[in-house]
């Protein structure tokens, strides 16, 4: 019980400073003054600290779907962070931390629902299984890819109905250019795609190798998780196969990151007492 | 402080008159030749489309010049009647010019509030001043503080920001587009002046080719030229259309030259998924409207950005408060630090010389009491006429320095001169 408030603390520990960093950020654009965004940063690297020394000290399994979404977030954080100090005058903060925070509490309410009595260093990190790191490290990568997609794509879907309705750029909270978000949404798929691809093969032979799982093939975490590779497989073709409108492939990444979402909440068969 | 400000401005004279009264390379050098030379005074001619006027300074102890002299300066030079030229000038004074140089440079005083173009105008009218040897110690502490105040402005408050001229507006609208504008293609059709005047903007962002096509090639090679484009042939405006990321049209055609038909049959299949901008400043319009997808092609118009251009201005108009209290701030300063700087050699001269005459007084004294005194009572004495001059020079310099601070020390320094006995 002790350890469940523990962790609760933590999580609210650095999920209000995310919070708090986003209210300000929102403050900046509707009443701009330079106090806002410094106070904004502090908050954000405030929060950024103690989620990094959360992680540190409570090494998440990644295996496990709050460990993974938790060590998504904080991936999510850097970039963030990244964006605000690259990216000054644009609403970059305002479309990452909702994700960072979305992440942060879905690792949170998943983390209540899972067995936790095996704190310490997990299985993937201690080097007895080194390809399960191997598979981990590159699904996390890849999930990266596809959180960086959904967030330049709902950019570009905003970006794309204010030109389309010739907003006032003057008038708006600014944002990347539309060719910007286009670039890196298709850097993040196409970065994303191949790492999934390893990752999930990695993650395939580790499952035939081990007798133990083989009756895994059916969990809904490897049913998902190979939606999500046909869907990056689909949008990877109409991306290089196919002249498609960019606005679709902002729709087809936006429906990528929800089924990533499903795929990484749900138990992972190499986890030890997950939700399934 | 002995300053005036003497010009017309949009305000205060027909377009007509401004460009009789505007200067060329020529006539500058006569004005700024002429000027010190007949009215000894310092000099400096400003001129834009907007305005012209000269700034002149002289000695304090001199009269000021006013404007029936530079009315009938003006008609000497450009061949127009005085009286013609005289009901339209306006006349400025000391801090009220130096408040309206501040205001002029700083984009306040334009018909576009907030320009930035103004400020460079006013450091070239400055330079060209300078290296005719026009210039003098007023107008030469005069116009660099023009220039700081200026920045102060622009970067203190937001008069500058947003652009606030249809020309300058279409950059909004190409920013939230493209990235990068280095690897992109401007195509000019028709050579409207509007046109002219957005491409200007547009080149700022350095883009890769600048093509022209026009009905006219006559007038079409003339552009290209002006502005380093290729030229392309009107029958090839569909393959023009194709290489083009940014379009500025503004040709008098009376239908449409891109309907939606000829830009979905000849242009769009060739240019796979490639943005294309169109700005169309032609009335009636040179575009279908219904091309406008906000993605794949974006087409403003005239009324767009007119709407654009006018929620900058007014958003600037909110700013002028704030840049008229910064320039209020500058104004007091100058004038001050001006008198100031008048006053500062007499002041030092006036307690040189009091210097001289205690020093005078008190070393003859020491030198019959030594011995006869201690050292200590020696320099109580030396202390007690030093207070002595304090005290009696206490009321003259503050006098100067509370005269300076409102700009009236010229009278009471005169005074003092002359009760002292200081040489000017």
């Amino acid at each position: 019980m002790t350890v469940f408030l523990l962790q609760g603390i933590y999580h609210a520990c650095f999920g209000l400073s995310y919070l708090v960093a986003l209210l300000l950020e929102l403050g900046r654009f509707a009443r701009p003054a330079a106090a806002w965004r410094a106070t904004g940063l502090a908050f954000g690297i405030a929060g950024l600290a103690a989620h990094t020394f959360y992680i540190l000290v409570h090494h998440p399994d990644p295996a496990k779907p709050s460990g993974s979404l938790l060590l998504l977030a904080w991936v999510l954080a850097l970039f963030y962070l990244y964006g605000t100090l690259h990216y000054a005058k644009q609403a970059w903060a305002v479309f990452v931390l909702p994700v960072v925070i979305l992440l942060v509490s879905l690792s949170y309410a998943l983390q209540r629902s899972e067995n936790t009595t095996e704190y310490g260093i997990p299985t993937w990190a201690s080097g007895e299984r080194f390809w399960g790191a191997i598979h981990g490290t590159l699904i996390l990568l890849a999930t990266v890819g596809v959180s960086v997609g959904f967030m330049m794509s709902v950019m570009y879907l905003i970006q794309a109905r204010r030109l389309r309705n010739k907003v006032n750029p003057g008038q708006v909270v600014p944002l990347l250019s539309l060719e910007k978000l286009e670039t890196m949404n298709r850097r993040a798929v196409t970065l994303a795609f191949p790492l999934l691809t390893v990752g999930l093969l990695v993650g395939t032979l580790l499952l035939r190798h081990d007798h133990s799982l083989s009756d895994n093939w059916l969990s809904p975490k490897i049913l998902t998780t190979a939606g999500l590779w046909v869907v990056f497989l689909v949008l990877v073709y109409l991306r290089y196969g196919t002249s498609v409108p960019p606005r679709r492939l902002a729709l087809l990444s936006i429906a990528a990151f929800v089924l990533m979402l499903i795929a990484l909440g749900t138990a992972h068969p190499f986890a030890t007492g997950g939700t399934q | 402080m002995n300053l005036r400000a003497i010009g017309c401005n949009v305000e205060s004279a027909t377009v007509e008159l401004r460009e009789k009264l505007a200067f060329d390379a020529t006539k500058l050098a006569r004005a700024l030749a002429e000027l010190p030379a007949r009215y000894g005074t310092e000099a400096v001619v400003l001129g834009t489309c907007n305005r012209v006027e000269i700034y002149l300074a002289r000695p304090e102890e001199d009269a000021p010049v006013h404007s029936p002299l530079i009315a009938e300066f003006l008609a000497e030079v450009h061949g127009v009647p005085a009286a013609d030229i005289l009901s339209h000038l306006y006349e400025l004074h000391d801090a009220e010019a130096v408040r309206h140089l501040f205001r002029v440079t700083s984009g306040l005083d334009s018909v576009v509030i907030g320009e930035t173009q103004i400020a460079g105008q006013v450091k070239d009218a400055y330079d060209v001043a300078q290296k005719a040897d026009a210039t003098g110690p007023l107008l030469n502490t005069l116009f660099p503080a023009a220039t700081r105040v200026s920045r102060r402005v622009r970067t203190e408050t937001k008069i500058a920001e947003g652009h606030a001229s249809v020309s300058s507006a279409a950059v909004d609208f190409l920013r939230p587009i493209f990235d990068t504008f280095t690897d992109k293609t401007v195509l000019v059709i028709g050579a409207g002046e509007m046109g002219r005047l957005t491409l200007n903007h547009i080149r700022e962002l350095n883009p890769a080719r600048v093509l022209v096509a026009n009905r006219s090639p006559d007038r079409a090679a003339a552009l290209a030229a002006e502005y380093g484009g290729q030229l392309v042939p009107w029958e090839q405006l569909d393959d023009a259309l194709v290489q083009a990321d940014i379009v500025l049209s503004t040709t008098g055609a009376p239908e449409p030259i891109v309907s939606r038909r000829r830009f979905d049959d000849k242009v769009r299949p060739r240019r796979g998924y490639r943005t294309l901008v169109v700005f169309d400043m032609a009335v009636p319009r040179d575009f279908d409207p219904r091309l406008h997808d906000g993605e794949r092609v974006s087409v403003f118009n005239v009324d767009d950005l007119n709407r654009v251009a006018d929620q900058a201005a007014a958003e600037r108009r909110k700013h002028l408060p704030a840049a008229d209290a910064i320039v209020t701030g500058e104004v007091t300063r100058f004038v001050q630090d001006w008198n100031r700087r008048k006053d500062g050699p007499v002041i030092g001269q006036l307690t040189a010389e009091v210097d001289r005459l205690r020093e005078s007084m008190v070393s003859p004294l020491l030198a019959k009491m030594k011995g006869k005194l201690t050292p200590a009572e020696l320099e109580h004495i030396e202390g007690a006429f030093r207070l002595f001059q304090s005290k009696l020079l206490h009321g003259p310099i503050a006098a100067l320095q509370e005269a300076s601070r409102t700009g009236h020390s010229g009278t009471l320094r005169e005074a003092v001169m002359k009760l002292f006995g200081l040489k000017g």
